[in-house]
């Protein structure tokens, strides 16, 4: 960003001027000419004389909609015309406390103070035009990208007030609106990029293209923890294109004029490694140690009652044991970013979720000051947690080093790259028990998950598991059961790891709702009836330090069940079976979710998903269009999840390369996706990853309603069902 | 280095290659720079690179350079001026991208049933253009839009190869 005005009291504020009295004059003296015609009142909104709007996003776009939501939020406290508005995607710099996108908090966290920013530029706008007219300024409004005053039927462009604008004081405490005066928020806005993405002009990190640069292909040991031992560059650079081989650390960089002589360079070079410890591993071995784990003491997280007690005294007892896998990412777009090294500065152009990561680390690596290194967020082919990591970025970095100063490299990962260099959702292993009465009342549940620590993060320690949240999906279990233990254990992953849409929810959701159908069967109760009684009217359960309304799961939960039809006959499909399932989820005691699915299962155990209705409360909905967008994307995330998709091991090896190992959701499979979204006034609550835990469980309740077949484990095979 | 002959988007160009077998996603992305052809997965299972050779659907990554003289590529950047295909109209009027790196490739699919070779007079099926875009992976799950949009397509009057 330009000198602006807001640069320019701060840097007066430091110089001890007694700002108020001079704030005008001096600016109108001193300030360059560019600042005194543009209008910045803080780091996210920047006016124009022409009248352009640019409103800067500061989370990265990936589809989850944040380029539009987050400057629907800016514009509408503005008073904006919509068309006008620019989006600039800010790099890291002092002024962004917190880029990470990641836990679906853009929203949640951009709430307040966009809103608050947004409304400072309008108040200033709007006193502009009311100097100007000798009117009150509570007689103005902005609207449509001008100022009015009613009364006179004055309008003034904020591109005309731009000038006086920028001479005012920023209000500390603007006006918020009232939902009743939105004119955006709430409202169905298509993507912003969407004209771009159709056109082919959208800029991802693959696509972006800088003079000079050259493309690269790496060569890592795909064993994990493996290490360089020696190469032979020879056969790679006989590839036509390739340029030059160069080594990294624990690493082989092939340099090229097009990136598939990068690829071939690559797959050419010989190359030694020391594949170490991991040698061996297999997902047997994996899923062993997580059930070596499962019988010793993890921390208890909630504990209601004594549920030991309870379950030894209880007339039966109900005990179930629930898996799920190793999952990939699988983003169409693959890890890459280009990188340029120049006179003690770097330059990172990288489809990020996390800049600010991505700065750090590579400043570490190239022994920089942060500052030095300045990373360009570009539009994100797909991220789900994925990018969080700083891993190519900063590989890029490295590469770039070692190919000279001033050499702008892109590295490119190939798909299988991509899938063996993922940071991979870790499978769980969730054990449930219930302790039921003579009339099959519940009196104790526990519930138990093993899983593996999350690498992306950072090594594993005995402290990784946080007692006061985890696991997700199980310390938040909302069910009112007389008494309850819920304990966790996370285990060290020789493998990488990481967060993936949802992260913790799927597995210990997965487990829940399909335990809570389990008991509802058990004991000759419907699920829905069950979870009702479960979630008394006018009662909370705990979510950390806040009460979570039980009412609010209710209502959803009611509102998916009536517009699934349930209790009614489920549509006959041919003569295969048909079963419908629910399950519930809050997450993290804030946007509650609740969902039906209806399949079919054929005789050979094949899974049709017809219908999947969701409701769900996420508070104020800002964009309609996102809302819905998030839930059909997340219904088909937890369906690749729950049918489709798994990463196995064979030699420490990730075996998959492609979409055909990998299997996602393709369009013939999409069900029906409904949706019903309750209208609240609450703030907004993120809905990137919440529709997602309840499909798994909804899906294998609807095909034990189908079939008397209870599937434990995810992905469901035909095997399990026939 | 040898050169290769080929018409991209109505203009004749001229590419140097070292290698024949260059996939011409990569002539399009790496020497022509028109990038809204996607890399996804290289061997022709995702669909991201799909573009047009003669009005065909085709995966970019398994063409290779060698085999294009004489023939007509059109890439989404070439698929209309400013996005007035009926395609690209009914993506924006369905909001049907979440990501949207997919999309292009999904795009050309679809607009080749319309205005592309084959038999001249015959209509487009929902059945025919799902079938082909079920060749394609969209991870954000765009799939339920994207068969409005065909919806949109196949319903409307006009649009008839």
């Amino acid at each position: 960003m330009s000198t602006s005005r807001r640069e320019f009291l701060r840097t007066t504020a430091v110089g001890g001027v007694a700002l108020t009295a001079l704030r005008v004059p001096i600016f109108a003296l001193n300030a360059p000419p560019e600042a005194a015609t543009r209008f910045a009142p803080n780091q996210w909104v920047r006016i124009d004389p022409s009248g352009k709007v640019t409103l800067v996003v500061a989370r990265s776009e990936m589809g989850q909609g944040v380029r539009t939501s987050l400057a629907m939020i800016l514009a509408d406290e503005l008073g904006a015309d919509w068309k006008a508005v620019a989006i600039e995607q800010a790099s890291p710099s002092a002024e962004y406390a917190d880029m990470n996108t990641g836990g679906s908090d853009s929203v949640d966290s951009g709430w307040k103070p966009l809103r608050t920013a947004g409304a400072a530029a309008r108040e200033m706008l709007v006193e502009a035009a009311a100097r100007g007219w000798g009117v009150p300024a509570s007689e103005c409004r902005a609207e449509g990208g001008a100022v009015v005053h009613p009364a006179s039927k004055k309008r003034a462009a904020f591109g005309a007030l731009v000038a006086v604008a920028a001479g005012l004081p920023v209000p500390k405490e603007p006006r918020i609106k009232p939902r009743e005066e939105f004119t955006l928020i709430g409202t169905r806005v298509p993507r912003i990029d969407g004209p771009d993405i159709v056109t082919g002009r959208a800029v991802y990190g693959l696509d972006t293209r800088i003079p000079g640069m050259l493309f690269a292909a790496v060569a890592r040991c795909s064993v994990a923890g493996g290490k360089l031992v020696r190469f032979d560059p020879a056969a790679a650079t006989a590839v036509p294109g390739v340029v030059r081989v160069v080594a990294i650390e624990d690493g082989v960089a092939v340099l090229a004029r097009n990136t598939h002589a990068a690829l071939k360079g690559r797959d050419a070079l010989r190359v030694e490694w020391n594949e170490g410890a991991n040698a061996r591993l297999t997902t047997a071995e994996l899923h062993r140690r997580l059930d070596d784990a499962s019988s010793r003491p993890g921390r208890v997280s909630r504990r209601v009652g004594d549920a030991a007690a309870a379950l030894a005294g209880s007339a039966s007892r109900l005990t179930a044991t629930y898996r799920d896998a190793f999952q990939a990412h699988a983003s169409v777009e693959p890890g890459n970013s280009i990188a340029r090294f120049e006179n003690g500065r770097c330059e990172i152009w990288s489809p990020t979720q996390n800049p600010q990561r991505v700065q750090r680390e590579a400043a570490k690596l190239l022994a920089l000051p942060p500052e030095k290194v300045t990373v360009h967020v570009t539009l994100l082919g797909g991220g789900f947690g994925r990018r969080l990591a700083a891993d190519y970025a900063v590989e890029a970095a490295e590469v770039a080093k070692a190919a000279g100063a001033g050499v702008p490299v892109q590295v490119v990962w190939s798909r299988a790259d991509d899938f063996q260099r993922d940071f991979l959702h870790p499978p769980s292993r969730v054990d449930c028990a219930a302790g039921l009465d003579a009339k099959g009342g519940l009196l104790a549940w526990t519930h138990r998950e093993t899983t593996f620590h999350l690498s992306m993060f950072g090594p594993f320690s005995d402290e990784a598991d946080d007692p006061d949240v985890d696991p997700w999906g199980g310390y938040d279990n909302p069910y009112a059961a007389p008494a309850l233990t819920v304990e966790h254990l996370t285990i060290e992953s020789p493998v990488r790891t990481g967060a993936w849409r949802s992260v913790f929810y799927p597995p210990n959701t997965f487990a829940r709702e399909s335990f809570l159908d389990e008991l509802a069967h058990a004991t000759q109760r419907d699920p829905l009836e069950l979870r009702l009684a479960l979630l008394p009217p006018g009662t909370s359960f705990p979510w950390v330090t806040r009460a979570v309304s039980r009412d609010r799961l209710r209502a959803v939960v009611e509102l998916a069940a009536g517009k699934a039809g349930w209790g009614s006959p489920v549509p006959k499909r041919g003569g295969r079976r048909v079963g419908r399932g629910l399950a519930c989820n809050a997450y993290h005691g804030r946007t509650v979710i609740a969902q039906v699915a209806e399949v079919s299962v054929g005789s050979a155990g094949d899974v049709a998903v017809h219908r999947v209705v969701t409701a769900g409360d996420c508070g104020q909905v800002v964009n309609r269009a996102g809302l819905e967008g998030q839930i059909e994307s997340g219904v088909l995330w937890g369906l690749t999840y729950a049918l489709k998709s798994e990463v196995t091991f064979a030699g420490g090896r990730v075996e998959q390369t492609t979409y055909t190992d990998f299997p996602v959701m393709r369009l013939a499979e999409t069900p029906e996706i409904e949706i019903h979204a309750i209208d609240s006034d609450r703030p907004p609550s993120g809905l990137g990853e919440q529709p997602v835990p309840c499909v798994a469980p909804a899906v294998a309740n609807a095909i034990f309603a189908a079939t008397g077949k209870r599937v434990r484990r995810v992905p469901i095979r035909p095997a399990d069902l026939v | 280095m040898s050169g290769y002959a080929l018409t991209v988007n109505g203009r004749r160009r001229t590419v140097e290659s070292p290698d024949p077998d260059l996939p011409l996603l990569w002539v399009l992305r790496d020497l022509l720079g028109l990038t809204g052809t996607k890399y996804g997965c290289g061997v022709g299972i995702c669909g991201a690179c799909t573009v047009h050779v003669d009005g065909k659907a085709m995966r970019s990554c398994q063409v290779p350079v060698s085999s294009l003289a004489g023939h007509a590529v059109t890439t989404i950047e070439g698929l209309s001026k400013d996005g007035a295909h009926p395609c690209q109209r009914a993506w924006l009027e369905e909001d049907v991208a979440q990501c949207g790196y997919c999309q292009p490739g999904m795009i050309m699919t679809c607009a080749a049933f319309f205005g592309g070779a084959g038999a001249p007079g015959s209509r487009p099926t929902q059945e025919g253009i799902e079938a082909a875009l079920s060749e394609h992976v969209c991870r954000c799950g765009t799939y339920g839009r994207m068969r409005k949009a065909v919806a949109r397509l196949v319903g409307a009057p006009g649009i008839v190869r």
